[in-house]
């Protein structure tokens, strides 16, 4: 457990959290998409900068949450938007953890196989996707073994 | 049989066949060992020795498209062995028909047969079903992606007629886009020594994703529209063009003829050429083709009911012969 540290904002101190969630380093245009994936806003403030100053990306996106800890299944969907997306839970005001998104190797349940005559467009099964290469990765279809490239996979990712 | 290596377990006991990508060079080249034991049981010139090795197994049979040789080759082959057959070869008279999924009716007809043998319009029926199934699921085509068990028959009547799968080109002429038997061949190649040469029209080529795949294997030597484009082969693989897959049908009638071999035609590779097809033909292979000395695609329908025997012996029987 990483020792608590207080959270830095660009945003200024009215954008800082008392418990929650930072999504942050989200690639510039992406925070609307990243707000439908994790079905925001829901009950506690949110709030979001766009074409934030990056030291990294030139300029990025933010998500901060009041009040919610994200789910693993959501924080695969959001690793899909971009490479080196952080995530950090704030409690008290400090950051207690912090992690750098990552694609897993098998995504499940997250993407729509864009091929039209995919079983897994017929019948009421899950998808399974296996990440092949580097970044951007292209997503082969565990069903009907067609490859999409990882911009079709961001465009494909179930609401 | 593979006697220098000893005996070598069976690979495929109580496994489903989905993809050509799931059988390794060795798991291919011990099948085909395997079938050469059945040869001349299909044509009736060898009856097996009893007790036959399937007795009291059962073949269910779910055709969900039309198939002639596959069908009838699987019924055939398990029945030279011993074992019975059942299923249906019409969606229409499934409960797919009254809306149950494909999911639950693998289910379902899993409790009656020890194995399935599946053919589905939709890509990845096969994976899901094999799934779901609890008993072995041999894919007999799933859309436009894969069939494993032409690919079976394939390799063996190549082989068979000469005497290797390495060193060789290979050429496939017709639909390449769409057509799952070029995919499941082609994909099973990259396990040998071969180049393999793409004749089709522009808008039916190789899905991009296997093309790709492909040209990193370094296998692929030619890619043309035209026939007249290729100088020497040792195999040429002739598919169907499929008017149905055109939205345009003057643009079928433009190419349709482009892809059809007559004997003139296949003259100029010599009489070592051999010539397959994965059948039906509807008239890209002249008649007067027949004739020539290397013309296989009805050698290839014999040979499926020998490798269908060898491979249903294999996942049923659990033991070589």
């Amino acid at each position: 457990m990483p020792t608590p540290e207080p959270q830095a904002s660009k945003l200024g101190d009215a954008f800082k959290l008392r418990d929650g969630t930072v999504v942050d380093h989200l690639p510039a245009g992406t925070a609307a998409r990243a707000l439908g994936l994790l079905k925001l806003p829901r009950e506690g403030p949110v709030t979001v900068g766009m074409n934030v100053p990056s030291t990294r990306h030139g300029k990025k996106d933010i998500v901060r949450v009041e009040g919610l800890v994200l789910k693993k299944a959501e924080l695969d969907r959001l690793a899909l938007l971009g490479r080196q997306i952080t995530v950090s839970i704030v409690r008290g005001g400090m950051v207690t953890h912090k992690q750098v998104l990552e694609v897993p190797e098998q995504v499940e349940g997250i993407l729509i196989c864009p091929n039209p005559t995919c079983i897994t467009r017929g019948e009421s099964v899950s998808t399974v996707f296996h990440r092949q290469g580097d970044y951007p990765y292209r997503f082969r279809c565990h069903h009907c073994e067609r490859v999409m490239a990882g911009e079709a996979a961001q465009r494909s990712l179930a609401q | 049989m593979n006697e220098a290596a000893g005996p070598r377990r069976n690979p495929f006991r109580a496994r489903s066949l989905v993809s050509a990508e799931d059988v390794s060079r060795e798991d291919l080249l011990w099948i085909l060992d395997q079938a050469q034991a059945f040869e001349g049981v299909a044509s009736g010139e060898r009856v097996l020795p009893r007790p036959l090795p399937l007795e009291g197994k059962l073949l269910a049979l779910l055709f969900f498209e039309p198939s002639t040789r596959t069908r009838l080759s699987f019924e055939s082959a398990m029945q030279r062995l011993g074992g019975g057959v059942l299923g249906f070869a019409d969606a229409k008279i499934s409960s797919s028909s009254k809306g149950e999924s494909l999911a639950d009716t693998v289910r379902v007809v899993a409790a009656y047969g020890d194995a399935i043998v599946l053919r589905h319009p939709l890509e990845g029926a096969a994976r899901l079903a094999a799934e779901v199934a609890g008993v072995p699921v041999l894919n007999a085509g799933d859309g436009s992606n894969q069939h494993p068990t032409q690919t079976l028959l394939d390799l063996y009547t190549i082989r068979r007629a000469t005497g290797r799968l390495d060193g060789l080109t290979i050429t496939f002429m017709g639909d390449l886009r769409y057509g799952r038997t070029v995919h499941s061949l082609a994909t099973a190649l990259l396990h040998f020594d071969v180049r393999m040469q793409f004749v089709g029209p522009a808008g039916l080529k190789l899905p991009d994703d296997l093309r790709q795949g492909l040209l990193a294997s370094g296998r692929v030597a030619v890619e043309v529209t035209d026939l007249a484009g290729i100088s020497a082969t040792d195999v040429l693989y002739v598919t169907r063009i499929q008017k149905e897959r055109f939205p345009d049908p003057a643009d079928y009638e433009r190419v349709r003829t482009s892809y059809r071999i007559d004997r003139a035609a296949v003259e100029r590779f010599g009489d070592t050429l051999k010539i397959l097809h994965p059948l039906p033909r509807v008239n890209e292979v002249d008649a007067d083709v027949d004739a020539h000395p290397g013309a296989l695609y009805f050698q290839q329908v014999r040979n499926g009911v020998t490798v269908r025997m060898a491979l249903l012996n294999a996942v049923l029987a659990g033991r070589g012969i």
